[in-house]
């Protein structure tokens, strides 16, 4: 079983992304938590070791490409999918240079998000 | 101050046909997209999401819709939870999505907000951008909703990338007062 953790500021988004995890294409994935910003991820992310993240950009507190750095920096093999809106090049790039594994744009459709976590599980 | 052209008016005109069609796939009937009648605002209906724009832009974009709408959302993507708290909460990733979907075409100098929610006749709203806004009417099952583009240009600034190709679905848009 892999450990999830989500990283949104909006509720509706990581409901939706705990439904998907639940989805038959993938493997077993168990949500270890949730967090509403890159804070309080960082948190969470050290007392429960998740394998798999996914990350919002724009949250309060910490941005999710500050956050992307500082789970990386405490265990590099974590495989992190950016989840978001900002559709930038330069974005997506900051992202990436910071660790994350792969990017999803918002909005994304349930068959994206579930290519997308198959994607960065490899 | 340079105000956005129609080239940047369709970038959030596209971007919400977009949201509708990933999140439903169902395009909604985009009305049409004008500029306000000076001092009249867009009626408000029941929720509105708003994203407070910086860097080389000042001004606000923000989303009103009913809750019926948005209920209808929520049900789209499974979401049991239609509570109030639920609501505001889908209006406000609406309006981050919508401001965030937009700097493929205006870049990384157009900064974005945390999303500002309200209810109700207790609407709140960021500061404006000081020029006359475009309100991109939007029908989507017989809801209708608004997207209101309050934006100026805050210094000299070209856009970086071209504007997302037109979505299926979408209706002409005109431009002009209302």
């Amino acid at each position: 079983m892999i450990r999830m953790m989500i990283v949104d500021d909006a509720q509706s988004i990581r409901n939706r992304i705990c439904r998907l995890a639940a989805d038959p294409r993938l493997p077993e994935l168990d949500i270890v938590g949730s967090a509403r910003n890159g804070a309080t991820a960082v948190r969470i992310f050290r007392d429960t070791r998740p394998q798999l993240v996914t990350m919002d950009l724009t949250m309060p507190e910490m941005d999710g490409v500050e956050c992307t750095a500082e789970l990386c920096a405490i265990d590099p093999a974590v495989a992190i999918l950016v989840v978001s809106a900002l559709t930038d090049k330069f974005t997506a790039i900051r992202a990436l240079e910071n660790g994350a594994r792969g990017f999803l744009e918002k909005p994304f459709t349930d068959d994206e998000l579930v290519c997308a976590l198959i994607e960065v599980m490899k | 101050m340079a105000d956005l052209n129609e080239k940047d008016i369709r970038v959030f005109v596209d971007a919400v046909t977009h949201y509708f069609l990933q999140l439903t796939r169902e395009a909604p009937r985009i009305r049409g997209a004008y500029l306000e009648t000076r001092g009249k605002r867009p009626p408000d209906m029941e929720y509105t999401g708003a994203i407070a724009l910086s860097g080389a832009f000042r001004g606000r974009v923000y989303v009103t819709a009913p809750r019926a709408l948005l209920r209808h959302l929520l049900v789209a993507t499974n979401e049991p939870d239609q509570s109030h708290m639920a609501i505001l909460d889908l209006i406000g990733e609406m309006a981050n999505t919508l401001a965030g979907n937009a700097r493929r075409h205006f870049g990384p100098q157009l900064e974005i907000s945390i999303p500002m929610t309200s209810s109700g006749d207790d609407i709140r709203l960021p500061p404006d951008g000081g020029a006359r806004p475009y309100i991109v009417s939007v029908e989507w099952k017989n809801y209708a909703a608004s997207v209101v583009v309050d934006v100026q240009r805050s210094g000299d600034h070209t856009s970086t990338a071209p504007a997302r190709p037109q979505q299926a679905g979408l209706a002409n848009v005109s431009f002009g007062k209302a």
